[in-house]
């Protein structure tokens, strides 16, 4: 059986192309021999002038217009056949002897070779040798009849010189042609095939055969007709040659007169085809395969056979009607063919029967029918024992593969495309349709797939092709693991590796292998590395440009929404980005990943690669990293890995979908989750645009970055350091609080840091926050407490409490090469987020704060204790405040007051350190603007500072008494005091609210002064807070403490003008002594704005408590008024009244004044908080202590 | 029984959804290959064929050496698929016919997948039941 037969073939001249002398270079000799093969057609009407007719030509109806030579040319020649008497076109007609001169430079030898390899063909009638590019030396030689040299020249000249030798080739095979035909006919030619029986030549026989010669003979000169090119003058033959056969029942030269009639017929009508042709065409040919069968002849069938020549015959039926309208006979006709397979002794024959079936089948459409020939022949093939055999059968086993679905990504680059389509569809979000998520898996017959590739791996390895039987391997073991046992797969494995041995290093392969890889996260930015797009309209540009309706929600903008559901990510350039992809290792053996790197596409990255090691059935999330070397939009479609010596890039799309599968249950199994790995959510890969470099803030906290440890309400300035680490310099930066306790920020140095900008590349700069330690909210505490119950319930602040500073900065706003297009040209800004790391700890506890009043009695004593020094100088300049404003109220507490009012603070100390405590109060008097604040001992007047011990509780006193005002007004009572007026009057309430306003400001104010500080250790100082613990305190009793008595009382000395209150300073140089008349008076000051009519009593007691001017035993004489003194006070002035005692006994005595006001004013009244007009109002005055000195 | 058979659903998408050696012969991997290359081959021609008749049971669509492909196509395009070596025309109609409802019955199974893999195995001891009885 010969290859791609037609029912044309039969009109061909095989001519054997032949390469003579020294060794051809391939390229040329390919250049050569496609050079000749171009000239398979010659028409007869250019062979006119090359021909000459010798003798009247039997070709009587030769087209000289119309007609043409075919001519096929056999590379290499082809060994001869035995039915070449049969048929004329199988014999080799001419010999075509291809010689490149450079490489044979004697032409002598050239001529003995060509003789030489003219020798197996007996039946060549023309015989030619080229030679080309011959030296000088060669063309200068004498000219050769049997070598024609082809003068160096330019390919087209060379073309023309090429078809007129053909030319003159053919014309001289015509003439020979035509010496064939009248030898046949006039000679008495014995023809002869196989089937003839040689060996008993009977009588009978030959008889036979000498009717039958004739016969044989027309049918002979019909083929040279044919091959002469007249179809008219072979019809005419094969019509005579077919009757005779038939008269002499050679059935097989019947068949084959029949065929070349067909033949004839076809050449004649070129182009031409028409129904009724077709018909004919077909009824003759069914005609020609029947008579082929019956001369299937059983008793030699062992040593020729002719059923290869009834195929041949279905094989060419089939090729002519070969259309898809007659699918259904030609698939008849090509089973029926394929059913003749087995009776075929040739396995060649079978080879190429097989070969012709799967190419009519593809011709056919029937891509699994040739697929499934294809695989016959391949099997044919592996059957030899050859590499050029396994070679042939590696490549026919990948043209099958597209049927199949293996194919190799090599082959088929378009596997991308429907791969992306689909991808970006998914990656929309838009749930699939059952249906199509199905048809991704079209026809997966993963048995036969396996079978395919394993069959591919064995014959590339046979065949010596190691990227073949790499890529095959690695298709198998990634499409296939599941259905592989351990050992198969470790097999595959080791098959991989010792292909990768016999590649060269850095081999790439299409065919990516394991492991699978999958996107698993973008890591966001840190923090410290946000980008913020840049709004240029505004000031603070890092806020989102504002909704441009008054609705938060649109119904209109949902279809645009849709679109920025995809995530965007901004990578800048220059800086280092990382992607975090998820390897999965499903298989039964150890996986070394020499390297894996980001694969871009865009050019404009550049991947730093890992490797990575994979124990049997594990995944691993690995980072991967990169840096972004160019500004535009980046497309990360997969990884390249390095692994079993091959690089192959892997793409996440194609495990996206197998993802997908598995989840449906459509693929064998989901290579993750067999390693144990968590679902994951599928990522769709985000839109990446690079933007130009940006600057990039670094900051640390001067003095390291762990947390700030400060107890509640402690004070303490943080320095933050920031160093611009990029290359463009900030030239934008504003600082924003967020997160919880913003409050807790007291300052930031805002301008020290605009001051600083622009910041160069490098440049550092360094500002200062304030905190203050917020307290401690009891959810934080009970949480805490919870979780370490043990002895000290201490308390810490929760992670995440701290305020974050947000500073939003960016680099120049304008891109000098880009200003056209504003919109772009604004490079994005950044954010740094920095937490203030503040750990709060509990500290100094405020427990409760309540006045008292009266508890405290004033200590009165000889021991008085003396004022500081600041307390004495201030003494001193209360006197001169008392000279300016007579403001008789500000008494110092220690003097023996006993109307002294005391702020008690109750803290406790629950931490493990020791805190001291500082009470300040501010004056806000005017004149002592240098000293503004005042220190005042506390309770225990040894130490100026209260130490609380850890564990421990301690109380604090603060005295009041020096905020009272220095005037009663009645102003402050107006609330009170008209209360039973008419209500309802306008301008009364707006004067009613101004009080009450100024009330409260007042109670504010002395709130503010009042400042408890503490101190801990070295470093650690704050303030507590205790706001609204001393108003809740004060409010009640507010008004004893802001407001002064209406009256005040004091006792002087007359003679020394010296107040009795003093005497305890000066006893040592004025005292008094017994049995003396001292002269004495009384103070009465008037602290309201009206006058006052009063009756004055003095009394004075002894250490008893006895009244020392009344009684039985009055120790005291006096002169003077010293009851019911009747006295009228000016406003705001103060009236003395004199009198003298007379002490007799040495010892203590107290002093003391008081008055019944008479004609008391309401606000008086309200003052003493009287119930009714009528009650008396009594005011009283301040004890006086006074010692007497002397003996009883 | 005939010795050699091989029962293949194939999903409208090509895709084999089921796959039964239901011969008595006995099992051999490669053979078994074979067949069912033989059947993946004999979907071209079924393809065409399908749409010539109005009729679900196709007679021996194919042929590869002595192995006839017979075909049942539903109406929604699922083919049955048999390879078989014996000639019994009516038993296999039968067969096919049985198989089919089988079939409708996975189908009405709302967790079921048109165009995924059968695996119940209640449905493949039933199939073997019908190759037994018929073939």
């Amino acid at each position: 059986m010969e290859p791609d037969v037609s029912m044309e073939t039969m009109s061909t001249i095989r001519i054997a192309v032949v390469a003579v002398g020294g060794a051809i270079p391939a390229g040329r000799l390919r250049e050569y021999a496609a050079a000749v093969g171009r000239h398979a057609r010659v028409e007869l009407s250019a062979l006119a002038s090359f021909y000459s007719e010798q003798q009247k030509s039997p070709f009587a109806h030769q087209p000289w217009d119309s007609g043409a030579l075919r001519l096929r040319f056999v590379l290499g020649g082809s060994p001869p056949s035995p039915w070449e008497d049969f048929q004329s076109h199988r014999k080799i007609l001419a010999v075509l002897a291809l010689c490149h001169c450079p490489a044979s430079p004697d032409l002598d030898i050239v001529a003995h070779h060509f003789a030489a390899a003219c020798r197996p063909y007996p039946h060549a009638l023309a015989r030619r040798c080229f030679a080309f590019f011959p030296s000088d030396a060669q063309l200068r030689e004498e000219k050769r009849d049997d070598i024609v040299l082809f003068p160096p020249s330019d390919v087209q000249k060379m073309e023309f010189h090429m078809l007129t030798m053909v030319q003159d080739l053919a014309a001289s095979l015509l003439m020979e042609f035509e010496k064939c035909v009248l030898r046949t006919e006039s000679a008495g030619t014995i023809l002869k095939t196989p089937l003839d029986s040689q060996s008993s030549l009977g009588s009978e026989e030959v008889i036979k055969a000498k009717k039958r010669r004739l016969g044989r003979a027309q049918k002979t000169i019909g083929d040279y007709c044919l091959l002469a090119g007249s179809p008219v003058d072979a019809n005419a033959h094969y019509s005579t040659a077919i009757e005779l056969a038939r008269l002499t029942g050679d059935v097989f030269w019947h068949a084959g007169a029949l065929e070349g009639s067909v033949c004839a017929l076809l050449v004649d009508r070129t182009g031409g085809r028409d129904p009724i042709l077709e018909e004919e065409v077909k009824y003759r040919y069914y005609t020609v395969i029947q008579l082929y069968r019956r001369a299937f002849i059983q008793d030699n069938a062992q040593r020729v056979s002719t059923v290869s020549f009834e195929l041949e015959a279905a094989l060419k039926l089939a090729r002519y009607l070969c259309r898809t309208e007659l699918a259904k006979e030609v698939v008849e006709l090509l089973m029926g063919a394929a059913d003749g397979a087995k009776s075929l002794v040739d396995a060649n024959d079978r080879l190429i029967l097989y070969v012709e079936i799967a190419r009519l089948f593809g011709t056919l459409g029937y891509q699994r029918k040739a697929a499934f020939f294809s695989r016959q022949v391949a099997q044919l093939y592996l059957q030899q024992d050859s590499a050029s055999a396994a070679i042939s059968a590696m490549q026919v086993l990948t043209m099958t593969t597209n049927a199949y679905h293996v194919q190799s990504r090599r082959t088929n680059p378009k596997l991308h495309a429907p791969a992306q389509e689909l991808g970006t569809s998914h990656g929309d979000g838009k749930k699939m349709q059952p249906q199509s998520v199905v048809s991704l898996f079209e026809s997966q017959w993963s048995s036969l797939q396996m079978v395919l590739l394993r069959e591919i791996l064995v014959s590339s390895v046979r065949a010596g092709d190691p990227l073949s039987a790499w890529s095959a391997a690695a298709r198998l073991l990634r499409s296939f693991y599941p259905l592989i046992t351990p050992a198969g797969q470790s097999g595959l494995a080791s098959s991989l590796a010792n292909s990768a041995d016999r590649l060269p290093v850095g081999t790439r392969c299409a065919d990516p292998a394991l492991p699978f890889i999958r996107l698993h996260s973008f890591p966001l930015h840190p923090s410290q590395m946000d980008i913020i797009k840049r709004n240029p309209l505004k000031k603070e540009w890092w806020t989102g440009s504002a909704p441009s309706g008054p609705f938060i929600y649109t119904p209109f903008s949902k279809g645009g929404t849709t679109d920025n559901s995809k995530e965007e990510i901004t990578w800048v350039v220059g800086e280092p980005v990382q992607v975090l992809v998820e390897l999965a290792n499903p298989c039964s053996f150890d996986l070394v990943v020499e390297s894996i790197y980001l694969s871009v596409h865009s050019g404009n990255f550049d991947a730093f690669p890992v490797s990575v090691n994979l124990p049997p059935n594990t995944a691993k999330v690995i980072l991967l990293s990169g840096i972004p070397t160019k500004v535009g939009p980046i497309s990360i479609p997969g990884c390249i890995v390095h692994c079993f010596g091959v690089i192959t890039e892997h793409l996440f799309r194609d495990v996206d979908n197998l993802l997908l599968g598995a989840a449906q249950g459509l693929v064998l199994s989901d290579p993750f989750r067999c390693c144990g790995s968590g679902k994951l959510k599928n990522v769709s890969f985000p839109n990446i645009s690079v933007v130009p470099p940006l600057p990039l803030l670094v900051s640390h906290v001067v003095g390291g970055n762990s947390s700030t440890i400060l107890y509640e309400g402690e004070i303490r300035d943080i320095r933050i350091c920031l160093t611009n680490a990029g290359t463009v310099p900030v030239e934008q930066a504003h600082i924003t609080l967020s997160g919880k306790n913003q409050d807790s920020v007291i300052s930031m140095a805002h301008d020290k840091l605009t001051s600083a900008l622009p910041l160069k590349p490098g440049g550092e700069v360094t500002f200062t926050v304030t905190l203050k330690a917020w307290q401690l909210s009891l959810a934080d505490s009970e949480v805490d407490a919870s979780r370490n119950s043990s002895s000290s319930a201490r308390r810490i602040s929760k992670e995440g409490s701290s305020p974050l500073l947000a500073i939003y900065y960016a680099g120049p706003s304008t891109n000098s090469d880009e200003s056209e297009n504003k919109e772009a040209s604004v490079p994005p800004g950044r954010r740094l987020v920095l937490p203030l790391n503040v750990c709060v700890l509990q500290g100094l506890r405020f427990v409760k704060a309540r006045l008292l009043s009266m508890e405290i009695p004033a200590h009165v004593s000889d021991s008085f204790p003396k004022p500081t020094n600041i307390n004495q100088s201030s003494t001193e300049e209360d006197d001169d405040v008392q000279d300016k404003d007579g403001s008789l109220v500000k008494i110092d507490p220690y003097k023996g007051c006993w109307g002294i009012r005391l702020l008690e603070l109750e803290l406790s100390n629950p931490t493990d350190v020791v805190f001291e405590v500082n009470v300040s109060v501010q004056l806000d008097n005017p004149t002592d603007e240098h000293t503004p604040v005042r220190d005042y001992e506390s309770a225990d007047i040894r130490y100026r500072k209260t130490r609380i011990d850890r564990e421990y509780s301690a109380r604090v006193l603060i005295p009041l008494e020096n905020f009272k005002l220095p005037v009663l007004d009645g102003s402050v009572f107006l609330k009170d005091s008209q209360t039973d007026e008419s209500a309802g009057n306008k301008a009364f309430s707006v004067t009613e609210r101004n009080a009450k306003a100024e009330l409260n400001a007042s109670i504010n104010n002395l709130i503010s002064k009042i400042k408890v500080q503490w101190q801990s250790g070295r470093n650690s100082s704050g303030e507590l807070n205790i706001k609204e613990a001393t108003q809740a305190a004060l409010q009640a009793s507010v008004m004893d403490i802001l407001l002064p008595d209406p009256l005040t009382f004091g006792f002087r000395i007359a003679n020394t003008s010296v107040e009795i209150g003093e005497l305890g300073d000066q006893s040592s140089k004025n005292p008094i002594a017994a049995h003396e008349m001292t002269q004495m008076e009384v103070l009465i000051r008037n602290n309201t704005k009206e006058t006052i009519e009063m009756s004055l009593n003095v009394t004075c007691k002894d250490v008893a408590g006895e009244n020392c001017f009344e009684g039985n035993s009055a120790t005291v004489l006096w002169a003077g008024v010293l009851g019911d003194i009747n006295l009228k006070v000016p406003p705001l002035e103060e009236v003395a009244h004199s009198f003298s005692l007379y002490f007799l006994v040495p010892g203590d005595y107290t002093l003391q004044a008081a008055a019944g006001i008479t004609n008391a004013t309401d606000v008086l009244r309200a003052r003493a908080r009287a119930d009714s007009a009528e009650e008396p109002i009594f005011c009283r005055g301040s004890p006086f202590h006074v010692r007497v000195t002397g003996t009883a | 029984m005939t010795s050699t058979a091989c029962f293949v659903i194939v999903s409208r998408n090509d895709i084999p959804i089921y796959e039964a050696e239901v011969g008595s012969a006995p099992k051999k991997e490669e053979i078994a290959y074979q067949h069912q290359f033989v059947l993946h081959a004999a979907l071209d021609i079924v393809q065409d064929l399908a749409w010539t008749t109005s009729a679900m049971f196709l007679k021996g669509v194919d042929r590869f050496n002595d192995l006839v492909v017979s075909v049942y196509v539903t109406a929604g395009h699922t083919r049955l698929m048999l390879l078989h070596d014996s000639r019994n025309e009516d038993g296999i109609k039968s067969f096919f016919q049985e198989v089919h409802e089988l079939y409708i019955k996975i189908l009405l199974n709302p967790l079921y997948l048109p165009g995924s893999r059968i695996t119940s195995s209640h449905f493949d001891t039933k199939v073997r039941a019908l190759a037994r009885k018929y073939l």
